[in-house]
């Protein structure tokens, strides 16, 4: 991870040989144009099971992924996707490779310009989830990146924001959630975003543990009280950032420390910690029963259906618990417990990178195709508050418009930046690939009614069937 | 099941909510130019060539600048009520600091993340649709920042389906006509949001300035007129930054603030009453002038506020004084009614939120009784 600034330069030179966008869309385009001659399309009049499991296990099937699941089988494929450093992601590494920023320290980072940066993880971020093959850590990248929200917008998190994609979320999404919580709760965008740097044993200051135990761990009714909020706010007093020499990085003040004595939850955590209190508060919350079943109901409502049964997330929260939040053995657990009859509603991401995926198209992640995420209210790593973008789907009803105006520039041809690689079959034959079942009566009397394989295409795309997964 | 009902009353009434426009003056406006008190001997003292002499009266006490005479109507029929020695806590005098606290109205702890109106939209019960707040520009402002269903348009043109041939539209609207689920009703919102667009789109009435300022004011009335579910609107009107030679510039922005707000107040017509304009700076400016017939970066200055919610007709002030033992620092007008109580008072009284509290999280507003 420690790459000079200098060979990324060098490497980048190199790559740009022969022009660097003509390169990266060549790549982007073999990396779609994995188009198989021939590829299964769901045929049933209700969404296909594997169909469904690849929705909910990805951004959306890509040609040929029902086939690929299919010839594995499920558990193994998803064993697979479980562990997504044993699958070839080279030409997508490649892909998001040539943007230098992505590689700094938080430290390195404050050098470049804010736009460069932001962009530079905006477009990374929609092209692994759009190209990668480990579909699954993408899919959960975007999970943890809700539960432990930090929006670009407070102080310097526009930059410290890169680092922690890397260093908390894509290094733990499938790690233990303790290590997980600990790299958060030490990364400079979280002590920025959340105050923690301004936690002092004279003034303490409590957002960033009460999010803690509200968000990230034990959850509104997980039984803490304000006395415990103050408590594991003493316990995480002195955590700051170098502001000179060496900024961006973290240290602890033992003269800014409460070290007394402390009582979180119920358990003692003897004066005189230091900077240990934070592993003894860490292990508390972690562990607490509550997190386990606040985590595997967020899992559960992810994955699995908006309203999961009691059943269901205590089944998902004792696997948790009995692994000691191993987080690839509970996302298992929840994703074999998948069932028809529960679709969710895509929220403008999903809705955009799935159809990028479905149609095989080649893009650059260029502001073209964000700016549609902007108008509709999903910019990666531009939401507020700390609870992160909403997942149930009121929120989301108010986008349709712009997911039709989306629908008809890309079916038409009008975006630039999002080619389809796919050819255009019969719309049947598209609205079951891309849906996941056949059309019914009224579908298919709107699709002939559409006026051409492109509009039949943009009413696949703009139609309510899509909008579900 | 709070966001059905409200999705159910917006399609059967077709919005009865008071929606709420905010101007800002970029750059710090001069309140004391803009509404002159005119029993402070002081202030003729202070500005020996920018005082303004010839005022329109409005309480005994304060007289507006003559460029602003479209709004004396507006306050003799006590529709517009003017806040002054208005202004915020932050004491930086850099624009970029004070326009964004202002739009944020919080420092971004906990609940205060994001601007004040995306707040407002957040915790007010009901659901949001496609254009439930806008902005008429590039770019969303600061203060709808995480505001559901929030939209930067250039104009309402821009909310249609350019590329959409009737039959396509025809086709896709019986499609999510036969959805019963939550998406397809909001779908069936959105048709409906296009065809009362659509016939907005003939009526662009005149009257407003011929600036980018009054062709915004012009698409915002033209939106809460179709009833197409617009809560909240931003407008800017910059250039308020007026270090040299303020009287070439001061006169014109003055008479385009004016202007464009008595046409818009004209244009809504009956609407007006479920609309309210706050007009607010990010700081006022020194009460002396300086060597370049300018003035510099103050403190406190000059609101305004009109619509059917606003008890008008009055100059609310907790006048501070000019004469030097009032003034703050270098030499400002101080800040005697924060910003926060009246917009406080805007969503809670005018726009029904009750969580005004969470909105303005961390600060206590007092009620200056500018609502009805």
């Amino acid at each position: 991870m420690n790459l000079s600034r200098r060979t990324f330069v060098a490497g980048a030179a190199a790559a740009s040989l022969g022009g660097c966008d003509s390169l990266y869309s060549s790549l982007s385009r073999k990396l779609a144009g994995g188009i198989p001659e021939k590829f299964s399309r769901p045929e049933g009049s209700a969404i296909d099971p594997d169909f469904l499991f690849l929705q909910r296990s990805s951004f959306g099937p890509a040609p040929g992924d029902l086939d690929r699941l299919r010839a594995r089988g499920r558990e193994a494929y998803l064993d697979e996707q479980l562990h997504p450093e044993r699958i070839d992601d080279a030409p997508c590494a490649l892909l998001v490779r040539r943007f230098e920023s992505l590689h700094l320290s938080p430290g390195n980072l404050l050098e470049f310009r804010r736009e460069v940066v932001e962009d530079e993880l905006a477009r990374a971020t929609l092209l692994r989830a759009v190209f990668s093959r480990r579909q699954l850590f993408e899919v959960l990248v975007s999970f943890w990146t809700d539960h432990l929200n930090i929006f670009q917008g407070k102080g310097d998190c526009a930059w410290f924001k890169t680092a922690e994609d890397r260093d908390v979320i894509r290094r733990h999404a499938l790690g233990k959630f303790r290590d997980l919580v600990r790299a958060s709760a030490l990364s400079p965008a979280m002590l920025v975003y959340l105050d923690g740097r301004q936690n002092h044993k004279e003034r303490p200051n409590e957002n960033y543990a009460r999010e803690l135990l509200e968000l990230h761990t034990l959850g509104v009714h997980g039984g803490y009280t304000q006395k415990d909020v103050m408590e594991t706010a003493r316990a995480l007093t002195g955590w700051d950032l170098k502001h000179k020499w060496g900024r961006g990085t973290v240290e602890f003040h033992a003269d800014r420390h409460d070290d007394g004595e402390k009582t979180v939850l119920g358990t003692r955590l003897p004066a005189g910690g230091g900077a240990e209190d934070l592993e003894r508060l860490l292990d508390i919350v972690c562990r607490h029963p509550s997190t386990a079943a606040h985590v595997s109901a967020k899992l559960c409502r992810r994955f699995v259906r908006d309203d999961p049964s009691p059943e269901l997330v205590r089944r998902v929260a004792a696997k948790f618990t009995e692994t000691d939040g191993d987080l690839r053995e509970t996302v298992r657990e929840t994703l074999r417990a998948l069932e028809p009859g529960a679709p969710r509603f895509k929220r403008p991401f999903r809705f955009v990178v799935s159809a990028l995926r479905g149609l095989a198209a080649t893009t650059q992640g260029k502001r073209e195709v964000r700016q549609y995420l902007e108008r509709m209210g999903e910019a990666s790593f531009q939401y507020p508050t700390p609870d992160g973008y909403p997942d149930e789907p009121e929120p989301w009803h108010g986008t349709l418009l712009w997911r039709w105006n989306f629908a008809l520039a890309m079916a038409k041809g009008k975006l630039e930046d999002a080619r389809i690689g796919l050819p255009l079959d019969a719309p049947e034959s598209l609205f079951a690939h891309l849906v996941g079942r056949r059309p019914d009566e009224g579908e298919r009397e709107a699709l002939s009614e559409a006026g051409g394989p492109e509009q039949a295409l943009a009413m696949v795309l703009a139609g309510p069937a899509f909008q579900w997964y | 099941m709070n966001s059905r009902r409200g999705f159910l009353r917006s399609l059967l009434f077709g919005g009865s909510e008071t929606s709420v426009v905010t101007v800002f003056l970029r750059g710090g406006a001069d309140g004391l130019n803009l509404v002159v008190p005119t029993f402070e001997k002081d202030y003729y003292r202070l500005r020996p060539t920018l005082a303004v002499r010839k005022t329109l009266e409005l309480d005994g006490r304060f007289g507006l600048h003559p460029a602003l005479e479209p709004l004396h109507g507006l306050y003799k029929d006590a529709r517009l009520a003017i806040i002054h020695a208005a202004g915020s806590d932050d004491d930086t005098r850099s624009h970029f600091e004070a326009q964004d606290l202002m739009e944020r109205a919080g420092r971004p702890e906990r609940g205060a993340a994001g601007g004040w109106l995306a707040r407002h939209l957040r915790t007010k019960p009901g659901s949001r649709g496609a254009i439930s707040a806008v902005s008429i520009g590039p770019t969303l402002p600061e203060s709808l920042r995480g505001a559901p269903g929030a939209c930067a348009l250039l104009s309402i043109e821009q909310v249609a389906l350019p590329e959409a041939s009737p039959a396509f539209t025809k086709a896709l609207e019986v499609l999510y006509a036969a959805d019963g689920s939550g998406p397809g009703k909001a779908g069936q919102a959105t048709f409906r949001l296009l065809e009362r667009i659509n016939r907005a789109k003939a009526a662009a009435a005149e009257g407003y300035p011929d600036s980018s300022f009054g062709h915004s004011l012009r698409e915002v009335a033209r939106l809460l007129k179709a009833e197409a579910g617009l809560e909240a609107a931003c407008l800017d009107l910059q250039g308020w930054d007026t270090h040299f030679g303020q009287a070439a510039s001061f006169e014109g922005l003055a008479r385009e603030l004016a202007g464009g707000l008595a046409a818009f107040t004209k244009d809504l017509g009956s609407r007006m009453e479920r609309t309210v304009v706050v007009v607010m700076t990010e700081f006022g400016r020194r009460s002396y002038e300086n060597a370049t017939f300018g003035t510099d970066h103050g403190r406190g200055s000059v609101m305004f506020a009109v619509g059917g919610p606003v008890r008008g007709g009055r100059v609310i002030t907790e006048w501070p004084g000019l004469g030097e033992d009032f003034l703050e620092g270098p030499g400002d007008l101080a800040v005697t009614i924060d910003y926060r109580d009246v917009l406080a008072e805007i969503v809670e009284k005018a726009l029904g939120n009750p969580r005004a509290a969470d909105v303005f999280a961390g600060y206590r507003p007092a009620f200056r009784g500018l609502t009805a």
